[in-house]
């Protein structure tokens, strides 16, 4: 987190660089059915953020040495694509995309009922097309959705949402000027119909009254992104 | 990519079917899928495409580099073509590093854009012996349900004759097009029961034998080819799918012409 550096990212009125309130979420646009040979597959535009996420399985877990007698393990992977940033992206092994994967899959496995499958394996493929800011929030949302197009048993969806500050503002759904200059990042993964959490991160600074103040804008804009997420699933006006 | 077992009854299947001319989905010996194609999709790249051909689903993002030119070639700048197959683009695509069968893909596609010429490397060059642009061509399957390599090839050219060169963010010019003098197309070949079929299926892959790949580039001149997999064929057989590639190229040129006009 740098500091205010030369970019203004809210004015006087309290407009964002991106014409929102400190409150509002970005657009958010979820379709199912985009990898049609994957079992399950979704694609969130959110944002200048389009990230595709397919699931394979459940399947036969091999190599036997990754199996588990009472579950089944899921296989998580984030990857952004070399031309989802403005500098082209080397493809290949990354400590960041490493970590991402790895809480990702966590958040994901305290939902799927993975002891309906022992002894197998559930691939979750996550590709960041194009990256605005908070690439892991739309890759756990867009797995989530994935997953239940795939009609893999959870007890929740995950809905992944990050909130911030900057210029000592606290601002709903951080983009990419935002993320850059900000002073704070607070992504968290909600299960929208209990308020409970799988996933939590955060770096910058928030004195305790801002914590509270990002922590309830990512409460409320779960629930906007989960009316996203069903219609999506089931169909229906928007 | 890892291959399953199944194939035996698959290809009994799909080799009587090929004794009464015809194919699994319908479609006749050298009929393609249906082709989608759609230009300047990726914002962030400087050139992109996105090509759909029956399940079939590929992206291409051209990005740019300033590089120092080889000392051999102070005037040149480079062209770098890589094709990624990740996990997410199907059951058979595993993670880690490159596998043999993508890193061909990448290689081929390649390979007809590069000998067509289409790109003066020579035009690359912004400062001699100092600056050059590096022009990074990216493929990235997302859905695999067969003949990557056409769809690869596609969307690549259409990519590159859609890309910007962003000089103004790398300070050095104005933005102006990428040149690009012709456009090569891809079009492969597989043989399926005995007989060789365009445009082949997942299936038809799984249960075929040799593949053929065939770049024509603009007058039809000849500028990459390549034979997969174990099998054996005629010049006859090659002399037939020679003629038929060059009018299914000639269609799909006019395919890429016809996305970027209505730009």
């Amino acid at each position: 987190m740098g500091g205010y550096g030369d970019v203004q990212c809210i004015d006087e009125n309290g407009i964002r660089l991106d014409g929102r309130t400190k409150d509002e979420v970005r657009p958010v646009s979820i379709e199912t059915g985009v990898v049609p040979v994957a079992d399950g597959s979704a694609r969130i535009r959110w944002g200048l953020n389009d990230c595709i996420a397919a699931v394979y399985g459940p399947m036969e877990a091999h190599p036997r040495k990754i199996q588990r007698q009472d579950r089944a393990v899921l296989d998580v992977r984030y990857n952004m694509a070399p031309f989802s940033t403005t500098d082209r992206i080397r493809p290949g092994f990354n400590r960041r995309s490493r970590e991402i994967s790895k809480v990702t899959a966590e958040a994901l496995e305290s939902v799927v009922l993975t002891e309906l499958y022992p002894r197998s394996k559930i691939r979750v493929e996550i590709e960041i097309i194009c990256a605005e800011a908070g690439t892991r929030c739309a890759g756990i949302t867009a797995a989530s959705v994935a997953l239940a197009h795939a009609g893999i048993p959870m007890t929740d969806m995950v809905v992944s949402v990050a909130s911030g500050k900057v210029h000592d503002i606290v601002v709903c759904d951080l983009n990419k000027e935002e993320d850059n200059y900000g002073e704070a990042d607070l992504p968290m993964g909600i299960l929208p119909n209990t308020g409970e959490l799988v996933f939590l991160q955060m770096d910058g600074d928030l004195s305790p009254e801002q914590f509270q103040e990002a922590w309830d804008y990512n409460m409320e804009a779960a629930q906007v992104i989960h009316k996203e997420m069903v219609r999506a699933l089931k169909g229906g006006d928007e | 990519m890892s291959i399953p077992l199944v194939p035996n009854l698959l290809r009994a299947h799909l080799a009587e079917l090929a004794a009464e001319d015809k194919r699994h989905d319908g479609r006749g010996q050298f009929q393609g899928r249906d082709v989608e194609l759609e230009i300047n999709c990726l914002p962030r790249a400087e050139g992109s495409a996105r090509v759909r051909m029956g399940d079939t689903i590929v992206l291409a993002g051209v990005k740019f580099q300033i590089m120092t030119p080889y000392p051999d070639r102070p005037n040149e700048g480079g062209l770098m073509c890589s094709a990624e197959v990740r996990p997410v683009a199907g059951r058979n695509w595993e993670a880690g590093p490159p596998s043999a069968e993508s890193i061909e893909l990448g290689r081929v596609v390649d390979r007809g854009i590069r000998e067509s010429g289409c790109i003066n490397t020579e035009d690359l060059c912004i400062i001699p012996g100092e600056k050059a642009w590096q022009v990074i061509l990216d493929v990235f399957a997302v859905s695999d349900d067969g003949n990557l390599f056409d769809a690869f090839g596609l969307a690549a050219i259409a990519a590159l004759r859609s890309a910007t060169v962003p000089a103004e963010r790398f300070e050095v010019g104005e933005d102006m097009p990428l040149d690009v003098s012709k456009t090569p197309i891809m079009c492969s070949y597989h043989k399926v029961g005995g007989r060789f079929v365009y445009d082949a299926d997942k299936r038809e892959e799984l249960g075929g034998d040799e593949r053929i790949h065939i770049t024509l580039g603009d007058d039809d001149h000849v500028h990459s080819l390549q034979k997969g997999l174990k099998g054996i064929f005629t010049a006859a057989e090659f002399a037939e799918i020679n003629e038929q590639a060059r009018s299914r190229c000639a269609e799909l040129r006019d395919l890429v012409n016809n996305a970027l006009e209505g730009e």
